[in-house]
Protein backbone atom coordinates (compact mmCIF):
# COMPACT_ATOMS: atom_id res chain seq x y z
CA UNK A 1 0.00 0.00 0.00
CA UNK A 2 2.61 2.42 0.87
CA UNK A 3 4.94 1.43 -1.95
CA UNK A 4 1.43 2.05 -4.38
CA UNK A 5 1.19 5.32 -2.48
CA UNK A 6 5.54 5.78 -2.66
CA UNK A 7 5.05 5.12 -6.76
CA UNK A 8 1.95 7.37 -7.38
CA UNK A 9 3.62 10.77 -5.76
CA UNK A 10 6.71 9.82 -7.49
CA UNK A 11 5.22 9.11 -10.78
CA UNK A 12 2.76 12.61 -10.47
CA UNK A 13 6.06 14.52 -9.69
CA UNK A 14 8.65 12.89 -11.86
CA UNK A 15 8.61 16.50 -14.12
CA UNK A 16 10.02 17.96 -10.81
CA UNK A 17 12.69 15.55 -10.99
CA UNK A 18 13.71 15.54 -14.34
CA UNK A 19 14.00 19.75 -14.04
CA UNK A 20 16.37 19.01 -11.16
CA UNK A 21 18.03 16.27 -12.67
CA UNK A 22 18.88 19.06 -15.72
CA UNK A 23 19.69 21.97 -13.56
CA UNK A 24 22.94 19.51 -11.75
CA UNK A 25 23.70 18.55 -15.67
CA UNK A 26 23.97 22.08 -16.72
CA UNK A 27 25.87 23.17 -13.49
CA UNK A 28 27.94 20.61 -13.61
CA UNK A 29 28.72 21.17 -17.45
CA UNK A 30 28.98 24.87 -17.47
CA UNK A 31 31.28 24.74 -14.22
CA UNK A 32 28.71 26.75 -12.24
CA UNK A 33 28.15 29.33 -14.80
CA UNK A 34 24.61 28.10 -15.12
CA UNK A 35 23.57 28.26 -11.35
CA UNK A 36 24.97 32.00 -11.22
CA UNK A 37 22.71 34.99 -9.51
CA UNK A 38 22.60 36.43 -13.12
CA UNK A 39 22.01 33.31 -15.30
CA UNK A 40 18.68 32.07 -12.99
CA UNK A 41 17.48 35.90 -13.21
CA UNK A 42 18.53 35.68 -17.09
CA UNK A 43 16.45 31.97 -17.45
CA UNK A 44 13.85 33.70 -15.56
CA UNK A 45 12.85 36.51 -18.08
CA UNK A 46 13.92 33.64 -20.28
CA UNK A 47 10.62 31.63 -19.61
CA UNK A 48 8.79 34.67 -18.53
CA UNK A 49 6.58 34.71 -22.19
CA UNK A 50 6.73 31.12 -22.48
CA UNK A 51 4.85 30.82 -19.30
CA UNK A 52 2.41 33.41 -20.15
CA UNK A 53 1.79 31.88 -23.35
CA UNK A 54 1.45 27.88 -22.08
CA UNK A 55 -1.38 28.91 -20.35
CA UNK A 56 -3.73 29.75 -23.04
CA UNK A 57 -2.59 26.49 -24.46
CA UNK A 58 -3.17 24.55 -21.82
CA UNK A 59 -6.45 25.53 -21.90
CA UNK A 60 -6.97 24.52 -25.71
CA UNK A 61 -5.16 21.56 -25.50
CA UNK A 62 -7.31 20.20 -22.47
CA UNK A 63 -10.57 20.43 -24.51
CA UNK A 64 -8.24 18.34 -27.19
CA UNK A 65 -7.72 21.43 -29.34
CA UNK A 66 -4.37 23.06 -30.64
CA UNK A 67 -3.86 26.96 -31.36
CA UNK A 68 -1.04 27.16 -33.75
CA UNK A 69 -1.92 30.94 -34.32
CA UNK A 70 -0.05 32.31 -31.19
CA UNK A 71 3.71 32.40 -32.63
CA UNK A 72 1.53 35.09 -35.36
CA UNK A 73 -0.52 36.70 -32.57
CA UNK A 74 2.66 37.31 -30.38
CA UNK A 75 4.39 38.88 -34.16
CA UNK A 76 1.00 40.88 -34.59
CA UNK A 77 1.10 42.49 -31.19
CA UNK A 78 4.67 42.88 -31.33
CA UNK A 79 4.15 45.02 -34.80
CA UNK A 80 0.36 46.66 -33.88
CA UNK A 81 1.80 48.11 -30.52
CA UNK A 82 5.04 49.44 -31.45
CA UNK A 83 3.35 50.52 -34.95
CA UNK A 84 0.80 52.86 -32.65
CA UNK A 85 2.99 53.87 -30.00
CA UNK A 86 5.81 55.13 -32.87
CA UNK A 87 3.98 56.07 -36.18
CA UNK A 88 0.70 56.66 -34.72
CA UNK A 89 1.58 58.22 -31.56
CA UNK A 90 -0.94 56.26 -29.41
CA UNK A 91 -0.63 56.67 -25.66
CA UNK A 92 1.70 53.23 -23.87
CA UNK A 93 -1.29 51.84 -22.09
CA UNK A 94 -3.76 52.79 -24.37
CA UNK A 95 -1.72 50.82 -26.72
CA UNK A 96 -1.55 48.00 -25.18
CA UNK A 97 -4.74 48.10 -24.36
CA UNK A 98 -5.86 47.64 -28.22
CA UNK A 99 -3.12 44.95 -28.67
CA UNK A 100 -4.95 42.86 -26.18
CA UNK A 101 -7.92 43.22 -27.19
CA UNK A 102 -6.93 42.46 -30.93
CA UNK A 103 -5.02 39.65 -29.35
CA UNK A 104 -8.51 38.45 -27.60
CA UNK A 105 -10.27 38.85 -30.57
CA UNK A 106 -8.25 36.47 -33.65
CA UNK A 107 -8.48 34.16 -30.50
CA UNK A 108 -12.38 34.55 -30.83
CA UNK A 109 -12.21 34.24 -34.45
CA UNK A 110 -10.58 31.08 -33.66
CA UNK A 111 -13.29 29.90 -31.64
CA UNK A 112 -15.70 30.57 -34.33
CA UNK A 113 -13.77 28.87 -37.11
CA UNK A 114 -13.76 25.84 -34.88
CA UNK A 115 -16.74 25.84 -32.52
CA UNK A 116 -19.06 27.22 -35.33
CA UNK A 117 -18.12 26.66 -38.58
CA UNK A 118 -16.20 23.12 -37.29
CA UNK A 119 -13.14 23.70 -39.20
CA UNK A 120 -10.55 20.83 -37.22
CA UNK A 121 -8.55 23.20 -35.01
CA UNK A 122 -5.48 22.53 -36.55
CA UNK A 123 -6.06 23.78 -40.02
CA UNK A 124 -8.35 27.09 -38.40
CA UNK A 125 -5.55 27.80 -36.48
CA UNK A 126 -2.66 26.99 -39.30
CA UNK A 127 -5.16 29.28 -41.19
CA UNK A 128 -5.32 32.60 -39.00
CA UNK A 129 -1.58 31.50 -38.41
CA UNK A 130 -0.94 32.58 -42.00
CA UNK A 131 -3.36 35.09 -42.31
CA UNK A 132 -1.93 37.15 -39.56
CA UNK A 133 1.95 36.70 -40.17
CA UNK A 134 1.51 38.03 -43.32
CA UNK A 135 -1.09 41.44 -41.97
CA UNK A 136 1.87 41.75 -39.54
CA UNK A 137 4.48 41.83 -42.42
CA UNK A 138 2.09 44.38 -44.47
CA UNK A 139 1.85 46.34 -41.30
CA UNK A 140 5.66 46.84 -40.91
CA UNK A 141 6.39 45.99 -44.41
CA UNK A 142 9.10 43.34 -42.81
CA UNK A 143 10.95 46.52 -41.22
CA UNK A 144 11.87 46.55 -37.73
CA UNK A 145 9.93 49.32 -35.44
CA UNK A 146 11.70 50.57 -32.71
CA UNK A 147 11.90 53.65 -30.55
CA UNK A 148 9.59 53.76 -28.24
CA UNK A 149 9.63 55.51 -24.56
CA UNK A 150 11.60 54.27 -22.13
CA UNK A 151 9.26 53.37 -19.95
CA UNK A 152 7.47 50.93 -22.24
CA UNK A 153 10.77 48.91 -20.84
CA UNK A 154 8.96 48.07 -17.57
CA UNK A 155 7.30 44.83 -18.33
CA UNK A 156 10.11 42.75 -19.80
CA UNK A 157 13.11 45.06 -18.41
CA UNK A 158 13.19 46.28 -14.99
CA UNK A 159 12.86 44.35 -12.08
CA UNK A 160 11.21 44.72 -8.21
CA UNK A 161 14.26 43.93 -6.26
CA UNK A 162 15.89 40.93 -7.90
CA UNK A 163 13.09 39.48 -9.55
CA UNK A 164 12.03 40.61 -13.00
CA UNK A 165 8.69 42.71 -13.36
CA UNK A 166 8.00 39.99 -16.66
CA UNK A 167 8.37 36.96 -13.84
CA UNK A 168 6.39 38.58 -11.96
CA UNK A 169 3.49 38.59 -14.72
CA UNK A 170 4.07 35.30 -15.35
CA UNK A 171 3.59 34.03 -11.63
CA UNK A 172 0.41 36.15 -12.07
CA UNK A 173 -0.97 34.85 -14.90
CA UNK A 174 0.27 31.37 -13.57
CA UNK A 175 -2.05 31.79 -10.24
CA UNK A 176 -5.08 32.79 -12.58
CA UNK A 177 -5.05 29.96 -14.76
CA UNK A 178 -4.15 27.37 -11.75
CA UNK A 179 -7.13 29.46 -9.80
CA UNK A 180 -9.60 28.92 -13.41
CA UNK A 181 -8.60 25.17 -13.59
CA UNK A 182 -9.14 23.95 -10.07
CA UNK A 183 -11.46 26.82 -8.53
CA UNK A 184 -13.87 27.80 -11.02
CA UNK A 185 -16.95 26.61 -12.77
CA UNK A 186 -14.56 27.32 -16.35
CA UNK A 187 -11.81 24.84 -15.15
CA UNK A 188 -14.20 21.92 -14.43
CA UNK A 189 -15.95 23.10 -18.33
CA UNK A 190 -12.56 22.53 -19.56
CA UNK A 191 -11.80 19.17 -18.15
CA UNK A 192 -15.01 17.65 -18.66
CA UNK A 193 -14.94 19.25 -22.59
CA UNK A 194 -11.76 17.36 -23.01
CA UNK A 195 -13.25 13.97 -21.11
CA UNK A 196 -16.45 13.48 -23.27
CA UNK A 197 -17.92 16.66 -25.17
CA UNK A 198 -20.92 14.84 -25.67
CA UNK A 199 -21.85 14.08 -22.42
CA UNK A 200 -20.92 17.92 -21.24
CA UNK A 201 -23.14 18.73 -23.49
CA UNK A 202 -26.27 16.86 -22.48
CA UNK A 203 -25.38 17.71 -18.87
CA UNK A 204 -26.12 21.51 -19.26
CA UNK A 205 -22.86 22.97 -20.29
CA UNK A 206 -22.48 25.33 -23.47
CA UNK A 207 -19.68 23.69 -25.04
CA UNK A 208 -19.43 25.89 -28.00
CA UNK A 209 -19.38 28.89 -25.63
CA UNK A 210 -16.43 26.91 -24.16
CA UNK A 211 -14.87 27.10 -26.69
CA UNK A 212 -15.52 30.54 -27.59
CA UNK A 213 -14.12 31.77 -24.42
CA UNK A 214 -11.02 29.09 -24.22
CA UNK A 215 -9.86 30.50 -27.27
CA UNK A 216 -9.93 33.57 -26.69
CA UNK A 217 -7.89 33.36 -23.05
CA UNK A 218 -5.54 31.60 -25.27
CA UNK A 219 -5.38 34.74 -27.75
CA UNK A 220 -5.31 37.20 -24.59
CA UNK A 221 -2.32 35.04 -23.45
CA UNK A 222 -0.79 34.96 -26.32
CA UNK A 223 -0.75 38.68 -26.70
CA UNK A 224 0.10 39.62 -23.18
CA UNK A 225 3.37 37.23 -23.75
CA UNK A 226 3.48 39.72 -26.95
CA UNK A 227 3.61 42.69 -25.22
CA UNK A 228 6.17 41.33 -22.96
CA UNK A 229 8.36 40.05 -25.34
CA UNK A 230 8.32 43.43 -27.19
CA UNK A 231 9.30 45.52 -24.22
CA UNK A 232 12.43 43.27 -23.81
CA UNK A 233 13.37 43.44 -26.79
CA UNK A 234 12.43 46.85 -27.61
CA UNK A 235 11.83 46.36 -31.33
CA UNK A 236 9.25 44.85 -32.89
CA UNK A 237 9.70 42.42 -35.86
CA UNK A 238 7.73 40.34 -37.82
CA UNK A 239 9.89 37.21 -37.63
CA UNK A 240 9.39 37.37 -33.47
CA UNK A 241 7.03 34.97 -32.91
CA UNK A 242 7.58 32.40 -35.53
CA UNK A 243 8.03 28.44 -34.20
CA UNK A 244 6.98 30.07 -30.73
CA UNK A 245 4.15 27.51 -30.67
CA UNK A 246 6.02 24.88 -30.85
CA UNK A 247 8.05 25.43 -28.22
CA UNK A 248 4.91 26.50 -25.75
CA UNK A 249 3.27 23.35 -27.48
CA UNK A 250 6.34 21.34 -26.16
CA UNK A 251 6.18 23.31 -22.57
CA UNK A 252 2.37 21.99 -22.32
CA UNK A 253 2.78 18.71 -23.26
CA UNK A 254 6.05 18.26 -20.85
CA UNK A 255 4.08 18.95 -18.41
CA UNK A 256 1.66 16.23 -18.40
CA UNK A 257 -1.00 17.41 -20.30
CA UNK A 258 -2.58 15.05 -22.69
CA UNK A 259 -2.82 15.42 -26.62
CA UNK A 260 -6.05 13.46 -26.58
CA UNK A 261 -7.59 16.26 -23.77
CA UNK A 262 -9.10 16.42 -20.32
CA UNK A 263 -6.01 15.48 -18.05
CA UNK A 264 -3.36 18.04 -16.91
CA UNK A 265 -2.32 20.26 -14.43
CA UNK A 266 -1.26 23.83 -14.00
CA UNK A 267 1.72 22.76 -11.63
CA UNK A 268 2.76 20.27 -14.16
CA UNK A 269 2.68 23.14 -17.01
CA UNK A 270 5.10 25.18 -14.88
CA UNK A 271 7.64 22.68 -14.58
CA UNK A 272 7.33 21.97 -18.23
CA UNK A 273 7.74 25.55 -19.04
CA UNK A 274 11.02 25.54 -16.54
CA UNK A 275 12.35 22.68 -18.16
CA UNK A 276 12.56 24.26 -21.98
CA UNK A 277 13.43 27.05 -20.76
CA UNK A 278 16.57 26.10 -18.75
CA UNK A 279 17.06 23.56 -21.96
CA UNK A 280 16.87 26.34 -24.34
CA UNK A 281 19.83 28.89 -21.86
CA UNK A 282 21.51 25.84 -21.04
CA UNK A 283 22.15 24.83 -24.39
CA UNK A 284 23.09 28.64 -25.74
CA UNK A 285 25.82 28.47 -22.58
CA UNK A 286 27.47 25.36 -23.92
CA UNK A 287 27.61 27.37 -27.35
CA UNK A 288 25.00 24.75 -28.77
CA UNK A 289 24.42 26.21 -32.74
CA UNK A 290 20.50 27.34 -33.51
CA UNK A 291 19.98 23.98 -35.42
CA UNK A 292 20.95 21.87 -33.00
CA UNK A 293 18.71 23.37 -30.54
CA UNK A 294 15.63 22.95 -33.11
CA UNK A 295 16.99 18.81 -33.11
CA UNK A 296 16.64 18.89 -29.32
CA UNK A 297 13.46 20.71 -28.62
CA UNK A 298 11.80 18.64 -31.81
CA UNK A 299 12.91 15.52 -29.89
CA UNK A 300 11.79 16.53 -26.45
CA UNK A 301 7.79 17.05 -27.76
CA UNK A 302 8.61 13.76 -29.66
CA UNK A 303 9.38 12.11 -26.50
CA UNK A 304 6.89 14.29 -24.00
CA UNK A 305 3.93 13.06 -26.50
CA UNK A 306 5.33 9.59 -27.31
CA UNK A 307 5.38 8.93 -23.35
CA UNK A 308 1.67 9.90 -23.25
CA UNK A 309 0.67 8.08 -25.87
CA UNK A 310 2.88 5.24 -25.03
CA UNK A 311 0.73 5.53 -21.28
CA UNK A 312 -2.61 5.78 -22.72
CA UNK A 313 -1.54 2.40 -24.64
CA UNK A 314 -0.29 0.87 -21.33
CA UNK A 315 -3.51 1.55 -19.20
CA UNK A 316 -5.58 0.19 -22.90
CA UNK A 317 -3.67 -2.69 -22.21
CA UNK B 1 -32.18 -7.69 -5.73
CA UNK B 2 -33.40 -4.35 -6.71
CA UNK B 3 -37.31 -5.05 -7.79
CA UNK B 4 -38.13 -3.10 -11.05
CA UNK B 5 -41.50 -1.95 -10.99
CA UNK B 6 -42.92 -2.90 -14.01
CA UNK B 7 -45.24 -0.18 -14.69
CA UNK B 8 -42.12 2.00 -14.80
CA UNK B 9 -40.29 0.08 -16.82
CA UNK B 10 -40.37 2.71 -19.81
CA UNK B 11 -39.66 5.50 -17.63
CA UNK B 12 -36.59 4.42 -16.93
CA UNK B 13 -35.56 2.85 -20.19
CA UNK B 14 -36.24 6.07 -21.46
CA UNK B 15 -33.03 8.52 -21.72
CA UNK B 16 -34.96 11.46 -23.06
CA UNK B 17 -35.55 13.96 -20.48
CA UNK B 18 -39.41 15.35 -21.82
CA UNK B 19 -40.14 11.46 -22.85
CA UNK B 20 -39.50 10.54 -19.54
CA UNK B 21 -41.51 13.51 -17.88
CA UNK B 22 -44.38 12.84 -20.23
CA UNK B 23 -44.37 9.28 -18.60
CA UNK B 24 -44.36 10.47 -15.32
CA UNK B 25 -47.16 12.49 -16.28
CA UNK B 26 -49.38 9.16 -16.94
CA UNK B 27 -48.70 8.40 -13.22
CA UNK B 28 -49.95 11.49 -11.48
CA UNK B 29 -52.61 10.51 -9.26
CA UNK B 30 -50.10 7.31 -8.21
CA UNK B 31 -48.66 8.32 -4.91
CA UNK B 32 -45.77 5.66 -4.50
CA UNK B 33 -43.95 7.41 -7.41
CA UNK B 34 -44.27 10.81 -5.67
CA UNK B 35 -40.20 10.60 -5.12
CA UNK B 36 -39.28 9.72 -8.45
CA UNK B 37 -40.80 13.26 -9.69
CA UNK B 38 -38.62 14.84 -6.90
CA UNK B 39 -35.69 12.97 -8.28
CA UNK B 40 -36.91 14.22 -11.64
CA UNK B 41 -36.76 17.70 -10.74
CA UNK B 42 -33.94 17.49 -8.73
CA UNK B 43 -32.30 15.55 -11.64
CA UNK B 44 -33.20 17.66 -14.86
CA UNK B 45 -33.06 21.79 -13.13
CA UNK B 46 -30.63 24.16 -13.24
CA UNK B 47 -29.05 24.29 -10.01
CA UNK B 48 -26.46 27.28 -10.96
CA UNK B 49 -29.76 29.34 -12.04
CA UNK B 50 -27.54 29.69 -15.25
CA UNK B 51 -31.58 29.79 -17.16
CA UNK B 52 -29.73 27.01 -19.38
CA UNK B 53 -32.47 24.66 -20.71
CA UNK B 54 -31.40 20.47 -21.23
CA UNK B 55 -29.53 20.18 -18.02
CA UNK B 56 -29.21 17.18 -16.70
CA UNK B 57 -27.63 17.90 -13.23
CA UNK B 58 -27.42 14.73 -12.11
CA UNK B 59 -24.97 13.69 -15.40
CA UNK B 60 -22.72 16.60 -14.43
CA UNK B 61 -22.34 15.82 -11.12
CA UNK B 62 -20.79 12.17 -12.17
CA UNK B 63 -18.67 13.61 -14.52
CA UNK B 64 -17.90 16.04 -11.60
CA UNK B 65 -16.57 12.50 -9.61
CA UNK B 66 -14.50 11.48 -12.27
CA UNK B 67 -12.72 14.83 -12.44
CA UNK B 68 -12.19 15.05 -8.52
CA UNK B 69 -11.25 11.11 -9.36
CA UNK B 70 -8.10 12.45 -11.68
CA UNK B 71 -6.82 14.73 -9.20
CA UNK B 72 -5.76 12.15 -7.27
CA UNK B 73 -4.51 13.11 -3.24
CA UNK B 74 -4.19 16.84 -4.60
CA UNK B 75 -6.54 19.13 -1.92
CA UNK B 76 -7.46 15.78 -0.45
CA UNK B 77 -9.49 17.58 1.81
CA UNK B 78 -11.18 19.67 -0.26
CA UNK B 79 -11.75 17.19 -2.90
CA UNK B 80 -13.77 14.45 0.24
CA UNK B 81 -15.65 17.62 0.94
CA UNK B 82 -16.98 17.99 -2.67
CA UNK B 83 -17.62 14.40 -3.26
CA UNK B 84 -20.34 14.01 -0.03
CA UNK B 85 -21.69 17.12 -0.87
CA UNK B 86 -22.34 15.35 -4.58
CA UNK B 87 -23.59 12.39 -3.06
CA UNK B 88 -25.87 14.33 -1.09
CA UNK B 89 -26.86 15.82 -4.11
CA UNK B 90 -27.44 12.63 -5.63
CA UNK B 91 -29.38 11.10 -3.12
CA UNK B 92 -27.11 8.62 -2.27
CA UNK B 93 -28.01 6.32 0.92
CA UNK B 94 -31.11 7.46 1.03
CA UNK B 95 -34.10 5.12 2.13
CA UNK B 96 -35.72 4.88 -1.22
CA UNK B 97 -33.02 2.22 -2.92
CA UNK B 98 -34.82 0.58 -5.20
CA UNK B 99 -36.38 4.10 -6.96
CA UNK B 100 -32.38 5.23 -6.88
CA UNK B 101 -30.84 1.86 -8.07
CA UNK B 102 -32.98 1.90 -11.36
CA UNK B 103 -32.39 6.11 -11.86
CA UNK B 104 -28.80 5.56 -11.45
CA UNK B 105 -28.79 2.85 -13.82
CA UNK B 106 -30.87 5.16 -16.47
CA UNK B 107 -28.11 7.99 -15.71
CA UNK B 108 -24.99 5.28 -16.63
CA UNK B 109 -27.07 4.63 -19.51
CA UNK B 110 -27.35 7.64 -20.73
CA UNK B 111 -23.57 8.71 -20.42
CA UNK B 112 -22.64 5.82 -21.99
CA UNK B 113 -24.95 6.60 -24.74
CA UNK B 114 -22.43 9.32 -25.35
CA UNK B 115 -19.69 7.09 -25.61
CA UNK B 116 -20.46 5.91 -28.97
CA UNK B 117 -19.92 9.37 -30.76
CA UNK B 118 -17.04 10.04 -33.21
CA UNK B 119 -15.18 12.56 -31.27
CA UNK B 120 -15.56 10.04 -28.12
CA UNK B 121 -11.70 8.78 -27.02
CA UNK B 122 -10.63 10.60 -30.41
CA UNK B 123 -6.55 11.17 -30.06
CA UNK B 124 -4.24 13.79 -30.96
CA UNK B 125 -6.46 16.42 -31.02
CA UNK B 126 -9.18 14.58 -32.62
CA UNK B 127 -6.99 13.90 -35.80
CA UNK B 128 -8.16 9.89 -34.91
CA UNK B 129 -10.91 8.55 -34.24
CA UNK B 130 -10.95 5.82 -31.59
CA UNK B 131 -11.57 2.37 -32.85
CA UNK B 132 -14.76 0.51 -31.09
CA UNK B 133 -12.54 -1.57 -28.40
CA UNK B 134 -10.90 2.17 -27.54
CA UNK B 135 -13.95 3.65 -26.70
CA UNK B 136 -15.41 0.60 -24.87
CA UNK B 137 -12.52 0.25 -22.65
CA UNK B 138 -12.57 4.25 -22.10
CA UNK B 139 -16.32 4.08 -21.06
CA UNK B 140 -15.16 1.37 -18.71
CA UNK B 141 -12.51 3.75 -17.05
CA UNK B 142 -15.25 6.74 -17.12
CA UNK B 143 -17.63 4.81 -15.46
CA UNK B 144 -15.32 2.86 -12.80
CA UNK B 145 -13.67 7.05 -11.85
CA UNK B 146 -16.80 8.25 -11.41
CA UNK B 147 -18.33 5.09 -8.90
CA UNK B 148 -16.24 3.03 -7.67
CA UNK B 149 -12.96 4.94 -8.00
CA UNK B 150 -13.76 7.64 -6.44
CA UNK B 151 -15.15 5.73 -3.87
CA UNK B 152 -12.46 3.84 -2.89
CA UNK B 153 -10.05 6.89 -3.03
CA UNK B 154 -12.32 8.64 -0.31
CA UNK B 155 -13.12 6.19 1.60
CA UNK B 156 -17.50 5.96 1.05
CA UNK B 157 -17.33 2.49 -0.72
CA UNK B 158 -19.92 1.25 1.51
CA UNK B 159 -22.29 4.43 1.12
CA UNK B 160 -22.21 4.52 -2.28
CA UNK B 161 -22.82 0.79 -2.74
CA UNK B 162 -26.47 1.32 -4.40
CA UNK B 163 -24.70 4.09 -6.72
CA UNK B 164 -21.81 1.44 -7.80
CA UNK B 165 -23.71 -1.38 -8.40
CA UNK B 166 -26.21 0.39 -10.48
CA UNK B 167 -23.50 1.68 -12.21
CA UNK B 168 -21.53 -1.91 -12.31
CA UNK B 169 -24.66 -3.48 -14.08
CA UNK B 170 -25.27 -1.12 -16.45
CA UNK B 171 -21.63 -1.13 -17.88
CA UNK B 172 -21.81 -4.70 -18.23
CA UNK B 173 -24.70 -4.36 -20.62
CA UNK B 174 -22.78 -2.16 -22.73
CA UNK B 175 -20.51 -4.44 -24.00
CA UNK B 176 -19.10 -8.11 -23.51
CA UNK B 177 -15.24 -6.29 -22.90
CA UNK B 178 -16.34 -5.04 -19.41
CA UNK B 179 -16.23 -6.90 -16.80
CA UNK B 180 -12.53 -7.79 -17.72
CA UNK B 181 -11.57 -4.00 -18.31
CA UNK B 182 -13.44 -3.26 -14.96
CA UNK B 183 -11.87 -5.79 -12.69
CA UNK B 184 -8.60 -4.88 -14.05
CA UNK B 185 -9.38 -1.43 -12.94
CA UNK B 186 -10.35 -2.96 -9.81
CA UNK B 187 -6.70 -4.28 -8.85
Amino acid sequence: MHENKFAAIFKQNAIWLVFILEIIIFAVASEGTFTTQRNIINISRQVSYYGIASIGMTFVILIAGIDLSIGSIITLVNVVCAWLMVRAGVNMWIAVILSLVMATLIGVLNGFMVATIGIPALIATFASQTVFEGIAYLISGGMPIAGFSPSFGMFGRWSVGLVPVCAIIMIVCFAVGSFILNKSYFGRYFYAIGGNEEASELSGIRVNKMKYLIYALSGFFAGLAGIVLLSRSMSAQSTIGKGFEFDVITCVVLGGVSVNGGIGRMSGVVAGVLIIGSLTNGMILMDVSEYTQMVVKGVVLAVAVGIDCMSKKRNAN
Amino acid sequence: MYELDLRLKDYYDELDPKRRLEILDTFAEDESVKFLRELYCERYSDHENKGRKNVDWWLWRCICLQILYGRGNFFRKFRDKEVKLILDELYVDDTHKNFLYHEYRNLARRYLSTCRGANYASRFMGFRQASDEEKVLKACADIWQMSKGIAKLTGLEERMQVFIEAFYDELMNFSPLCHAEYERLNQ
